[in-house]
């Protein structure tokens, strides 16, 4: 009985005007979707490729490692082309210093603004927009529409169990609709192997769970469908329901669950912070511009003593001075990430009543375009001026531009300074955030999509074995 | 002929006969807004015999076959199949039974096959070829032409060719229709009206509601007429000979005539 009603819904949907007009269309918006993606991430990785020659080059004829501006830049990953997430909105570029603190700037949006009206048609994007409208197409008259249309009547003058009926109905649906969707999501991996995208196996294994999140996420808006197509008596009533809730789902709680964030935690803006540090710097600086005026060299009458007394003394204020300004910000810096924290905290626990942010939620995570890949780049690149700050001070003898001014002092002679070779520097290598620690981000999202499906399975269920089926 | 109204529990009246293969002991039917629907009917259909209930819209007819089928509970006394009372045991009482609506509304995408299919392997018929279906379809009259046609392109007749194609297949012992003629041309009612004459040649029990006085005079060996939840008149085809059923319908809908 299972099995026939199985089949049924197989062949019910498939011979469907609306499954042979709706499936190819969202066919090709998933294969578009891997295609746009491919070719995105193949432009980022020219223009990164551009950037790092360009950082190089705008060294040559310098002779001097004091003089450098190096720029570090957030390399593009595959993953973030097929789910933007945070990847256009953070900036991508880092200008390293010896010491000090690091800022990001240049993002993609602020370069490209008109891709932050539109945003991408990403996999994100697809999923929880279109696929969700998709699932509710097709979920939606599941119960009531065979009432409306009289076959459930004829169906049930048949020694047919409730609980059979029901269970091969959710079987079929899901099984019809789901499948299909998996043939033009393997020929989008097959595109980004025909462009030679460079996905890891770690990548591979990141992208078929967040295929899983995305199938996790269809289904819970299709079993949504069919348990209020149980639960209403019209399927014009179902469809406005399920409507409603994808809309509250995607486009309202999100955005309310960010809007009380903020009145939960008040997070200073970057610019007050700033300001702070700004104002704490010139304290500090012109404290130390008294010192400098009580400052006497030693009267050796050589010009090189007093001057490397002079450095010294200037070091010393400097490296003082830094301290105190790191320290300072380090708390300011602190105290706002904590805030931001809880304001964060906040939001996600509000908006993950919305299936919609779990999928998103879980689907940047596993991208590794979730909202950490800011402070992600920012640890990366702090890690890397340790060894940039290294090699600085060996190249400059203890010199470590990044706060405050260095003085040297020129001898002219004869010989013509060398150039520095830029291809000395140590090379960044940006390291992703492991698969163990994506998953661990992820973990919580997936299994509420779960409990989605779960309870919207027993909902349809239970709705259905108390159904009129006159 | 015959009052309906019986008394309420004779012992004698709940043993199984086994000729009788729909009956209904007492059966009551009061709907949560206290509505009856149903008050007190009793009734038997036997194996090769048709049942004509005759009723004004709400006099009860498609509440006494929606309780033969369980779609609801009685509130009172039983709805059996060849002994099997519906509301205890409904699979079983419905694997005994045949169904046509009175708009036999299949599923559009089918063809007449595929959807005799599903219905056949539903009713438990899991052994039959594509032929077989073929051989009923061109039995109640379905052109071969139209058997690989979807559904949504049936006219209303040719879907209640199906729906009867259906209850054959079955092969229940007892066979519920309801309203079957309503909306048929003259000659699909007349083709009709041949089917169910095999069906009794085939030893079924038939129980049909209708308005149709004319069809109904024509083939039942038995009729009722309900009015206001009760079964105010039964005959026999025998014992209505003399009468004019038009008349006797509309003095028993009027009320000017009473049981």
């Amino acid at each position: 009985m299972f099995k026939t009603i199985v089949i049924k819904e197989i062949r019910d949907i498939t011979k469907s005007k609306k499954f042979l007009m709706s499936f190819p269309a969202a066919a090709l918006l998933i294969i578009l979707s891997f295609y746009v993606g491919g070719r995105w991430f193949q432009l980022n990785q020219h223009r990164y490729e551009a950037a790092l020659a360009g950082n190089l080059r705008q060294m040559e004829g310098i002779t001097d490692w004091i003089m450098v501006k190096h720029h570090i830049f957030l390399p593009p990953q595959p993953l973030a082309a097929l789910v933007n997430g945070v990847d256009n909105d953070i900036g991508r570029n880092i200008e390293m210093f010896g010491q000090g603190e690091l800022e990001s700037g240049d993002s993609r949006f602020s370069d490209d603004p008109v891709f932050a009206m539109f945003r991408f048609l990403d996999i994100e994007f697809i999923f929880s927009v279109v696929l969700a409208l998709f699932a509710i197409m097709f979920g939606y008259n599941a119960v009531n529409g065979e009432k409306e249309t009289g076959t459930l009547r004829l169906v049930f003058a048949n020694a047919v169990p409730k609980e059979q009926f029901i269970l091969g109905k959710m079987t079929g649906v899901l099984l019809t609709v789901i499948i299909p969707l998996l043939l033009p999501i393997l020929a989008g991996c097959l595109i980004l192997m025909l462009m030679r995208i460079p996905m890891t196996a770690d990548d591979w294994i990141r992208l078929s769970l967040i295929v899983t999140a995305g199938i996790l996420y269809f289904s819970v808006f299709l079993l949504l469908s069919i348990f209020l197509s149980a639960v209403t008596r019209s399927s014009s009533t179902s469809f406005l329901f399920a409507l409603l809730v994808w809309i509250f789902a995607t486009l309202i709680i999100p955005r309310v669950a960010v809007l009380l964030a903020g009145r939960a935690a008040n997070v200073p803006a970057v610019d007050e912070i700033a300001a702070q540090k700004f104002s704490f710097r010139s304290q500090l600086w012109a404290e130390d511009v008294q010192k400098m005026n009580r400052f006497t060299p030693p009267r050796t009458g050589n010009p090189r003593e007093m001057m490397d007394a002079f450095q010294r003394f200037m070091g010393d204020l400097s490296r003082k001075r830094n301290e105190k300004i790191m320290a300072y910000a380090k708390r300011l810096n602190e105290e706002r990430r904590n805030l931001q924290n809880l304001q964060e905290t906040t939001a996600f626990s509000i908006s993950r009543i919305s299936p919609a942010s779990n999928f998103s939620l879980a689907a940047m995570h596993l991208a590794g375009t979730s909202i950490e890949l800011k402070q992600h780049f920012l640890d990366e690149a702090m890690s890397y001026q340790q060894s940039y700050a290294k090699f600085l001070s060996a190249k400059t003898g203890g010199l470590l531009p990044g706060s405050g001014m260095v003085f040297r002092l020129i001898e002219e002679d004869d010989e013509e300074p060398e150039t520095i070779n830029p291809h000395e520097l140590p090379v960044f290598e940006y390291k992703p955030a492991t698969l163990s620690a994506l998953l661990d981000y992820a973990f919580f999202d997936l299994a509420m999509l779960v409990l989605f499906n779960l309870i919207f399975f027993a909902g349809g269920y239970a709705a259905f074995l108390r159904y009129d089926v006159r | 002929m015959k009052n309906s109204e019986q008394s309420l529990s004779h012992p004698e009246k709940f043993k199984v006969d086994t000729s009788v293969m729909l009956e209904a002991l007492d059966l009551s039917k009061r709907y949560e807004d206290g509505v009856l629907a149903l008050d007190r009917l009793n009734l038997q259909v036997r194996s090769g015999q048709i049942f004509a209930m005759l009723g004004a819209n709400g006099a009860g007819k498609t509440t006494t076959i929606n309780l033969f089928l369980n779609y609801i509970d009685p509130t009172g006394g039983e709805a059996r199949v060849n002994g099997i009372t519906t509301h205890k045991n409904p699979l079983q009482a419905k694997s005994n039974l045949s169904y046509v609506s009175e708009n036999v509304t299949l599923y559009p995408n089918f063809t007449a096959l595929q959807n005799m299919d599903f219905f056949a392997r539903i009713a438990g018929k899991n052994g039959l070829s594509y032929a077989d279906y073929a051989e009923i379809l061109n039995r109640v009259g379905l052109q071969t032409e139209a058997h690989h046609k979807k559904l949504k392109d049936f006219s209303k007749g040719m879907r209640q060719k199906c729906g009867i194609a259906i209850a054959i297949i079955k092969d229940a012992p007892a066979v519920l229709l309801d309203e079957p003629t309503a909306g048929l041309d003259p000659q699909a009612g007349r083709e009709f009206i041949d089917l169910l004459s095999r069906l009794r040649e085939e030893g079924k029990a038939v129980l049909m509601s209708t308005h149709d006085i004319f069809r109904a005079r024509e083939i039942a060996d038995e009729i009722g007429i309900m009015s206001a939840g009760r079964l105010v008149l039964q005959a026999g085809k025998d014992e209505l000979a003399g009468e004019d059923l038009e008349k006797l319908y509309m003095e028993y809908m009027s009320g000017s005539k009473q049981n």
